[in-house]
């Protein structure tokens, strides 16, 4: 860890994810996905995965393949490869469409067939019916407060911006050795193997710096992507992460103190062997949560439900109501700025 | 997996290299990614219904990059959460399908056998004389009804392919019939379908339901509400078969098992009248169950047989305070100081003295419920726990409760005794007309504006005053004639008459629309598959046709039948439709038996379909982003939701309100040349292609879509709907515009609910608050249907029944919906879409299901049944229910190996019953009609071992 570097930060920007609301549609991940990565050598980046847990996730077994930091150094996991990640599929629409073969052809990827994508595993999950289980996952990269992939870079070619805490890339300078994806243990950071460079989530830089919140958050039509400053006392985030605690990191373990945060999965009742309700036992093992949510999890599922019992008996709660949203721009914190009208005002002003 | 710790002490100290400056280098290249030319308003105007997701489209260099959802709504109602920012992954990634490989971008014209691949590139000339040949030809040799529309909600298209359609004297069949989204059984109780609320008032609700629905997938722009509402206070309950991704935010899921619904709701049902749970003022006010019937005929009694005189359609209760009959009013919901009775037994003196026992409705419902659906045997039906029938039968009583339900149920072959059975739990505890309570389905309407362009003869608001000027003359006519008749039922009479061709205007549907089972019967090879008993109700005693022919003979469909069976196809004229990929059926019914049968199949359609791949011409529509247009409007949103043309249209696609222009003038002069310009139409109404041309755009007056679509939206501030003097213009600057009225269609005008500005609608207050009748024999929601097709089936009450085997004796039952990432086929093949799944078609089997049949993750299986068979790869899940196989719809056959797809063991049967014609149960557009199924298909599905060869 590199402490005079940690002291110059003066804010961290940070996001909050309700699982409660997240019905893993996408959205979020095609948002970035038509918005940053649709270059060459970027067909299989999606800097914003949605995935079901349990599962393998993108790339595939991500939480199997170490990094992260120990000891005060980061560690190098699995360097994930372009087959784990998937996806990137190309299809021959002139054959299928125009080659004159009729029905012989077939509108299948061209290099064979599909073995893992960034969404491979979806709604398939985990238990026995009829008690199976399964949550969506939205990820996207951590922008860490001890952001062990700078650290790993040799060139140095990554930077923590003080000013909001942003983990951006210069992809002038990077070469491509690519320690930085060996070191991150979320896995979210790509290859670009036409520039050879690595690429991974800028937080949307440019729109932040216009007050307009990210893709993935503004588009999120479920409502559930919080964005601001974690020191904002005002702001929901805090309220959420520190002041409630009812946002969790994602695999605290790996020691990087990741800045997305999640409001973890309530579940329905378990049946019982016969059938029956039984409304004492979680349908998602808390065993199951807590590997990825750490110890607190249990605990603040006690504290969510406790405020929903509360309001189911004619009660009132300032923190359902913050999850609510009742108005869609409070999610943003400082980031409330229309596109629109920004591109349209910036249009306006180039055509003069 | 093992780690190696880095000495990275070296690679850190070069850090110190680092210079500030390069990464605002960097930043300049994502921020150039960043800037645009043009933003415009978008919105995509196909059947993702309700859609209406206002976006903003971000164009450069000509060409559109992204859009984002505006997030523009303000919010409604003080205490519900704000609409914004709807959307969806579709949408957020709709400009991808403007520039991809599929996108159709010049007119073509087939070079090989149909559906081989083989295509010449021609000129939009050469192409419109084709088609115009064509048409000419097939008008003098078979009559205009042998040119076939399929009926589709898809908005840019209806009405421009309608209005040309319709001028030529075509038949379209009935879009409600294709899509087959039709709630029969809702129909059935309320004499429409189509009450919906809006979005915000979900958050109302105090119990969700989500049964026969899957909002996590369908409702993806509005799914928060639900969300919401349960961390407003309200429970969520699934009731499905799987663990779907809905069921994943419920408090209590539901295992049923799948066809069962109607036991659980009928035993829910028992348990509130036995424990008393019952909202006697709700049932006795809105409900038929006070009515009462004879025990002698079980018919209701009715004033014709008290007196000669009387009406067949007057009603009586028992006024349990005078102890006498009493009229069950018509015009009035109000009990006007009766007290009916729900129980007991009466007796009724005839005018020949004779005396007949008659009991209310309510009696006969209890003693059913008690004798067959007591929690404990529902239990046994459909395998949820007795006591949990109860503890959810409690609940609904309690609470304001919403049974969010999509398009499922209508889709199963009994799901009309399921949405009754479903109808009446609610009905039993009060739960419609009221907040946070209710079913929903599709409406449309709103948008008169459409309607009244397409049916005036003069350009502006002076030709839309007399088309409104006639069309309420003829209302108040109706009411004038039957004074117990509210508006609505005044214009359903009304849209009667027009669809027996008794003029009006058709409200974009059609003028010549036929049920679309009648034209499949006919000329589809669906006659024999349909009779088919095993497939059917076995309580049927006599073979199908038997029940078609006395139909037809008695004259229940007016001439309906006749015009279909005159539709002998010879033209089919697809646009904003792909018949191949959605019909029940699918290719193995349609390319044997209508194919051969035409001469000439057109397509107009943004991108290659399935069945633009089988047509003979295909014309390049311009897409959404490309033409302006309008979101199908809806009481789901309340909102005219505009898309603005923000680019030309790629290549040579045009909109479909030019390419129609074209045509009709191509035809003008083709018919001109060849010296056929004047013919009669079925009716003997005389036709004339000569003038066509000019007459599809008012001589020009409407050439322009820019005039057209300002017109439209004028012309729909007259009728009330929008305020007075919306135009395009503030369309332009606002995007959305909340309408302030139901204007003047029926489907608008079945909310029975007046527009508030500040307030969330809710249908059915008009019902529950001024005590307007119901559009049904009785007036009143109506669960006694006493028919004689309907004792017979024992289905005059709701009840259960296994679904019949269709499709034969197999192990899975079927389970379809919507799938997450494409409505239909529309962006199935949208190249960023395609990532976000396997790339490749898969269908749901429970691990044990895949065991025993030795079937691993992803590998392609054959699914079959004695109907048809395709081949899809397998995706295994332990949510998806023992014995269920889910084949998710909208998968292009051609994703499918040797193009066979879902609808290809689907036999698309359709229920006898169906066929009736009793009080209000008889056909307007997109209404009481019979649809075919597909849930509840049986199949069996087997390893793949041999690939099929190239």
């Amino acid at each position: 860890m590199n402490a005079p570097e940690k002291a110059k930060l003066e804010h961290q920007l940070a996001m909050v994810f309700d699982l409660n609301k997240c019905i893993g549609c996408q959205t979020c991940s095609v948002a970035c996905k038509v918005l940053w990565t649709r270059d060459e050598g970027m067909e299989h980046q999606w800097w914003a995965t949605v995935n079901t847990q349990p599962g393998k996730g993108t790339p595939k077994n991500w939480e199997e393949m170490g990094g992260g930091e120990r000891g005060g150094a980061p560690v190098a996991g699995h360097l994930p490869t372009k087959e784990e990640f998937g996806g990137g599929w190309e299809y021959d629409f002139d054959r299928l469409f125009y080659g004159g073969k009729g029905s012989a052809e077939t509108l299948r990827p061209t290099k064979g067939a599909p073995e893992w994508g960034p969404n491979w595993d979806e709604d398939q999950g985990a238990g026995e019916y009829p008690n199976s289980y399964y949550f969506y996952l939205p990820r996207i990269c951590n922008h860490c407060t001890n952001p062990v992939c700078m650290e790993a870079c040799p060139r140095g070619v990554m930077h923590k911006r003080p000013e909001d805490g942003i983990v951006l890339r210069d992809e002038d300078r990077c070469r491509g050795y690519r320690f930085c994806m060996e070191a991150c243990p979320y896995k979210k950071i790509y290859y670009n193997h036409v520039r050879n460079i690595g690429q991974q989530c800028i937080f949307c830089l440019p729109r932040i710096e216009q007050g307009v919140a990210p893709a993935c958050a503004r588009q999120c039509p479920s409502r559930l992507v919080f964005v601001g400053f974690l020191d904002d006392k005002s702001g929901p985030i805090h309220k959420l992460v520190n002041e409630w605690k009812v946002a969790l990191p994602l695999h605290p373990e790996y020691g990087t103190s990741p800045n997305v945060f999640y409001v973890p999965p309530l579940s329905p009742h378990r049946l019982k062997p016969d059938g029956s309700m039984d409304t004492s036992a979680p349908r998602i093992p808390i065993e199951y949560l807590e590997t990825l949510f750490g110890p607190r999890v249990g605990a603040t599922l006690d504290k969510l439900k406790a405020e929903l019992d509360g309001v189911r008996n004619g009660g009132s709660s300032e923190m359902l109501d913050t999850l609510i949203a009742y108005q869609w721009q409070s999610l943003f914190g400082p980031f409330t700025e229309d596109p629109a009208e920004l591109a349209k005002a910036e249009s306006a002003n180039g055509g003069e | 997996m093992s780690s190696k710790a880095t000495s990275s002490r070296s690679r850190r100290s070069r850090r110190a290299v680092r210079a500030e400056d390069s990464y605002s280098g960097v930043a300049d290249l994502y921020k150039e990614k960043w800037t645009w030319d043009k933003v415009a308003w978008g919105t995509h105007c196909v059947d993702c219904y309700p859609g209406n997701c206002p976006f903003f489209v971000y164009v450069k260099d000509g060409i559109v990059w992204r859009e984002e959802q505006a997030g523009t709504f303000t919010q409604i109602e003080e205490g519900i959460p704000d609409n914004n920012p709807m959307g969806c992954q579709k949408g957020a990634a709709w400009s991808q399908q403007l520039y991809s490989p599929d996108r159709l971008m010049h007119p073509l014209k087939r070079a090989g056998e149909r559906g081989s691949g083989k295509w010449k590139q021609i000129s939009w000339d050469e192409a419109l004389t084709e088609v115009a040949d064509a048409l000419i030809d097939t008008i003098r040799e078979d009559g205009p009804e042998s040119i076939i529309r399929e009926g589709t909600p898809e908005i840019a298209a209806v009405t421009e392919a309608q209005r040309f359609l319709d001028m030529i004297g075509a038949v379209t069949t009935d879009l409600n019939g294709s899509i087959n989204d039709f709630a029969s059984g809702l129909y059935e109780t309320y004499g429409k379908f189509n009450g919906v609320s809006e979005i915000g008032d979900w958050f109302n609700s105090e119990l969700v339901l989500i049964w026969h629905m899957n909002p996590a997938y369908t409702r993806i722009p509005h799914f928060h509400f639900v969300a919401e509402a349960r961390y407003h206070g309200a429970e969520v309950v699934s009731i499905a078969p799987d663990y779907n991704a809905s069921a994943i935010h419920a408090d209590a899921f539901m295992p049923v098992r799948p066809g069962t619904d109607a036991a659980l709701a009928l035993a829910a049902c028992q348990t509130i009248i036995e424990e008393g749970l019952l909202d006697r003022g709700f049932v006795v006010e809105q409900t038929d169950l006070p009515l009462l019937v004879r025990a002698d005929t079980k018919r209701f009694l009715c004033a014709s047989d008290l007196d000669a005189d009387g009406l067949e359609d007057q009603f009586y209760w028992w006024d349990s305070g005078e102890g006498a009959l009493a009229e069950a009013g018509r015009g009035s919901l109000d009990l006007g100081g009766v007290d009916p009775a729900l129980e007991g037994a009466f007796e009724v003196e005839l005018p020949g003295g004779e005396r007949v026992e008659v009991t209310p409705v309510f009696e006969l419902l209890k003693a059913r419920l008690n004798e067959h659906y007591t929690p404990e045997q529902a239990a046994d039906i459909c395998g949820i726990d007795a006591n949990d029938i109860r503890w959810l039968a409690r609940k609904v009583a309690q609470r304001r409760t919403n049974i969010m339900m999509g398009y499922n149920s209508m889709k199963n072959y009994h799901g009309d005794l399921m949405e009754r059975s479903m109808a009446l739990l609610l009905g039993l505890t009060g739960n419609w007309g009221k907040h946070g309570t209710g079913t929903r389905c599709w409406s449309t309407g709103l948008l008169d504006g459409i309607a009244i362009a397409m049916a005036k003869e003069q350009p502006g608001l002076e030709g839309a005053q007399q088309v409104m000027v006639s069309a309420l003359g003829t209302i108040e006519e109706t009411l004038a004639e039957d004074p117990s008749l509210t508006p609505e039922l005044a214009m359903i009479e009304f849209q009667k008459q027009v669809a027996q061709g008794l003029g009006g205007f058709s409200g974009g549907m059609g003028e010549n629309v036929v049920p679309a089972a009648f034209f499949w019967y006919y000329h589809c090879g669906y006659r024999e598959v349909w009779n088919r008993r095993e497939w059917s109700d076995p309580a049927m005693s006599r073979p199908f046709d038997d029940y078609v022919e006395e139909a037809f003979d008695k004259g229940w469909w007016g001439e309906l039948p006749e015009l279909a069976e005159r539709a002998e196809p010879r033209v089919l004229i697809e646009c904003g439709g792909n018949i191949l990929r959605r019909t029940r059926g699918g290719t193995t019914m349609l390319l044997e038996h209508l194919w051969p049968k035409l001469k000439m199949i057109v397509t107009v359609d943004l991108r290659m379909s399935m069945t633009a791949m089988h047509a003979d011409i295909v014309l390049p529509a311009a897409n959404h982003y490309e033409k302006i247009g309008f979101h199908i409007p809806t009481p789901h949103l309340m909102n005219a939701t505009f898309s603005d043309k923000a680019v030309e249209p790629a290549g040579e696609a045009k909109p479909e309100w030019e390419i129609f222009q074209l045509l009709a003038r191509k035809v003008s002069e083709r018919a001109k040349q060849r010296g056929l310009t004047e013919y009669r139409d079925w009716r003997g109404n005389k036709l004339d292609l000569g003038t066509l041309g000019d007459r599809y755009t008012l001589d020009g007056a409407l050439e322009d879509e820019e005039t057209l679509f300002d017109d439209i939206l004028r012309d729909t501030g007259l009728s009330g709907a929008l305020p007075a003097g919306t135009n395009l213009e503030t369309m332009r600057e606002h995007g959305h515009v909340r309408f302030v009225d139901w204007g003047l269609s029926p489907m608008a005008l079945a909310q029975a609910s007046d527009v508030k500005a500040d307030e969330v609608h809710v249908p059915f207050r008009r019902h529950t608050e001024q005590k307007d009748p119901y559009p049904t024999l009785t007036r009143r929601a109506q669960f006694y249907l006493e028919h004689p097709w309907f004792f017979e089936a024992d289905e005059a009450l709701p009840r259960h029944k296994e679904p019949p085997k269709m499709g034969g004796n197999y192990p899975l039952h079927v389970t379809s919906g919507h799938i997450r990432h494409s409505i239909h086929a529309m962006n199935m093949t949208n190249p960023v879409l395609l990532q976000t799944h396997r790339g490749h078609p898969f269908c749901f089997l429970n691990p044990q299901d895949a065991a025993t049949r030795g079937i691993d993750d992803d590998e392609e299986v054959k699914v079959f049944n004695d109907f048809g068979s395709y081949q899809v790869p397998v995706k295994i899940a332990s949510s998806v229910r023992p014995g269920q196989i889910i084949l998710y719809n909208g998968w292009e056959p051609f994703m499918h190996k040797g193009w066979k797809g879902g609808s290809d063991v689907e036999p698309g049967m359709v229920k006898w019953l169906h066929f009736v014609s009793y009080g209000h149960l008889s056909f307007w557009p997109a209404q009481w009609q019979p649809v075919p199924f597909d849930r509840g298909v049986y199949v069996e599905a087997e390893k793949v071992v041999e690939p099929v060869e190239a």
